[in-house]
């Protein structure tokens, strides 16, 4: 199975597909497979990933290297059901080169083995679970996102460092959610902090967190971190607001708390939360302003991390085909070990560690600019260790 | 006891707002079931229909808005189960499953429309002017919309047990439950009885709704997890009871919201344990209907 797999990966290569040439020298075409939500609760994911991975490809002629890229979207869904057959027809049917996606963590493990086994590089331009790329490590798996307990453990220790007073830790009953949590405590209690209370909360069917809400309130707590996004992250957001928590309990989150979409329907409830996150439109360095103008210029809407997170992926898969001699998985991997430094990422310098971002932090602030809600930088938390 | 009580009044209050919401779901969905014997899955759907309506008119910004989205989905609603009743006629004689895919398979349609049309963003409703802020209860804040619902929950409750109960189309109502061929044979066309019926049902649904969408927002999977709460709502109160729908919707509004904030560490599984509780003590609901199935 493994070898019938590796010659389909191959056979693009051979030219004979669209009529290109062979030859890694005289060019050619890899065939990515774009694995992205494109129905269910993800889809405004899947858009602006899409969106990221697009703006690269334009901006660079449609090439990594020599090879022309030839996209094959395939539907990742909302969960491992219908994502993992999703990859498996990428890798059996389309026969693809190297694949780019994945926002479900779940999905990203399901598929690990078949990846491995078929020889294709994956690069998971989201989902953000510890084990992806340690305990499930796979030599074809990497990762241009982040991890849960990454962008957690920044936001522990700087309310450590700042002494804010005892905080109230809340997240969906889930693998990430749980991860978050722990994450967060762990860096947070490491830097003198103290936890006044936690509360997982049932995940996917939680509309009202007014019951959440009063414990907060009862245990006294100075500050309220969480993580949450999507639908969950408007509501909260908004009842945090309405039930009066937000003038006398300040609220700090997981930086998917206020990105994308969700940030528009908070409204006004948003300003004055602070997050953190490996990515914020208002970076200020060359590379993202030129990114979020190019960006605005295409699609009108200011980029997410989501989208910053495929068009680095589409980067660093890029750089690594300018390396290879060969189309097949061991010289693609070979070449992204091999890439070092990321200098012209729009979060900033970044690489490859254990095949997953060593980055930055961002602490933001959700401010109100004239209308519209942006994340600002109140600082550079600096690059975070790697478990 | 009384400083237990002020701690936890503001989720006492929480849970009969939060009850009377799912009053007015669940309402609809157990008079469609107990009365005409229609299984209607699509309930979520149609749920999810308002509260799209209620982005659609702003409902936030002006009363206007909001009332604009209100009667919009109480016509809506009219319709849908008009359509529903037509759909399901040739059904009638066939087991209930028939009916669940049917009207399951309208509610996946539904659901797919709605975000062909409004996308797969999460949106979020205002409540309307003058109920956008929070008022002081026992020292906590709590959002002066909801305090609304409660009001509006009891009134329609009320109105509902009325015409059942007191008026003569409410007879008739009650008559075809209990012997459609009867009514039939006095001259009254019970295809009317179920069009008039289901269309109500629904709109129930709509108008839930519209006045959800500032509590809940709107997006795209909402149909389901309201369905399965209204679902709950109706096999606690008993099926086609008017009293059963509301003890239910108070029951399950004050395990949400007190029973969470009580044992946090059980919400996951509170809300399915009460119903387990209630169906090993009364399977057949708190309040069964008269309805023999």
């Amino acid at each position: 199975m493994a070898l019938t797999l590796a010659a389909c990966g191959g056979g693009s290569l051979g030219g004979d597909e669209g009529g290109s040439d062979g030859g890694a020298e005289g060019g050619g075409t890899v065939r990515v497979g774009l694995v992205i939500p494109q129905a269910g609760v993800y889809t405004p994911l899947g858009e602006d990933m899409q969106q990221g991975w697009e703006l690269w490809l334009e901006q660079n002629d449609g090439k990594m290297g020599d090879f022309e890229v030839e996209t094959v979207i395939a539907d990742e869904g909302e969960s491992p059901d219908t994502g993992v057959p999703a990859v498996q027809r990428l890798l059996t049917e389309d026969s693809v080169d190297a694949m780019v996606g994945i926002v479900n963590s779940a999905t990203a493990l399901g598929v690990a083995e078949q990846v491995t086994e078929a020889e294709v590089p994956l690069i998971v331009a989201n989902a953000g679970a510890e084990a992806i790329t340690k305990d499930a490590a796979s030599p074809y798996v990497w990762r241009s996102s982040f991890t849960n307990q990454q962008i957690a453990a920044a936001m522990g220790t700087h309310l450590g460092e700042e002494g804010v007073g005892p905080v109230y830790v809340m997240a969906p009953d889930y693998a990430a959610g749980q991860e978050v949590v722990a994450g967060f405590i762990e860096a947070y209690e490491a830097a003198g902090g103290t936890v006044a209370g936690q509360a997982l909360t049932p995940f996917g069917t939680t509309q009202d967190f007014q019951p959440f809400l009063s414990g907060i309130q009862s245990s006294g707590a100075a500050g309220t971190f969480v993580f949450y996004a999507g639908g969950e992250a408007v509501s909260f957001v908004q009842q945090y607001d309405e039930f009066g928590l937000k003038d006398s309990i300040p609220l700090y989150g997981s930086g998917f708390l206020t990105e994308g979409s969700v940030l528009d329907a908070q409204g006004e409830s948003a300003v004055g939360v602070q997050t953190t996150l490996h990515y914020s439109t208002e970076i200020d360095n060359e590379a993202n302003a030129e990114f979020v103008e190019a960006y605005q210029a295409a699609y009108d809407e200011l980029p997410t991390t989501y989208a910053v997170q495929a068009y680095d992926a589409a980067n660093v898969l890029g750089r690594a085909l300018s390396e290879v001699d060969e189309l097949s998985g061991a010289a693609i991997t070979e070449a992204l070990d091999g890439l070092g430094e990321i200098d012209d990422s729009p979060r900033g310098p970044w690489s490859f560690n254990n095949q997953t971002p060593e980055q930055s932090i961002y602490l933001r602030e959700v401010a109100d600019e004239n209308g519209t809600l942006l994340n600002t930088v109140v600082e550079d938390l600096g690059v975070q260790p790697q478990p | 006891m009384a400083g237990w009580f002020d701690a936890n009044l503001v989720s006492i209050l929480n849970g009969f707002a939060i009850g009377s919401l799912l009053f007015i779901l669940a309402v609809g969905l157990s008079i469609v079931f107990g009365m005409m014997d229609v299984l209607n899955l699509a309930h979520g759907a149609f749920f999810l229909i308002g509260s799209y309506l209620a982005v659609t008119f702003v409902a936030g910004e002006s009363w206007t808005g909001f009332l604009t989205a209100l009667g919009v989905a109480a016509l809506v609603g009219l319709l849908a189960g008009g359509a529903l009743s037509a759909l399901t006629e040739p059904l009638a004689r066939r087991p209930h499953l028939d009916q669940a895919l049917l009207t399951l398979g309208i509610s996946l349609i539904v659901a797919e429309v709605l975000s062909i049309i409004y996308g797969n963003d999460v949106f979020s409703v205002p409540p309307p002017p003058g109920l956008a802020d929070s008022v002081d209860i026992a020292g906590s804040s709590y959002p002066a919309y909801r305090l609304m619902l409660i009001g509006v929950g009891l009134v329609l409750a009320l109105a509902v047990w009325l015409v059942v109960e007191k008026t003569s189309i409410g007879a008739l109502v009650r008559a075809s439950v209990a012997d459609r061929e009867m009514v039939s044979a006095m001259g009254i066309d019970n295809r009317k009885v179920k069009f008039a019926v289901l269309g109500v049902g629904s709109l129930f649904a709509t108008v839930a709704g519209v006045l959800a969408a500032p509590v809940y927002g709107a997006r795209p999977g909402l149909d389901k997890t309201i369905l399965l709460l209204a679902l709950v709502v109706v096999v606690i109160g008993g099926l086609g009871s008017i009293r059963g729908a509301l003890v239910g919707a108070l029951v399950i509004g004050q395990v949400e919201s007190l029973g969470r904030a009580l044992v946090p560490d059980l919400a996951s599984f509170i809300l399915f344990g009460t119903l387990a509780l209630v169906l090993i003590v009364r399977p057949r609901g708190l309040f069964a209907g008269k309805v023999t199935s």
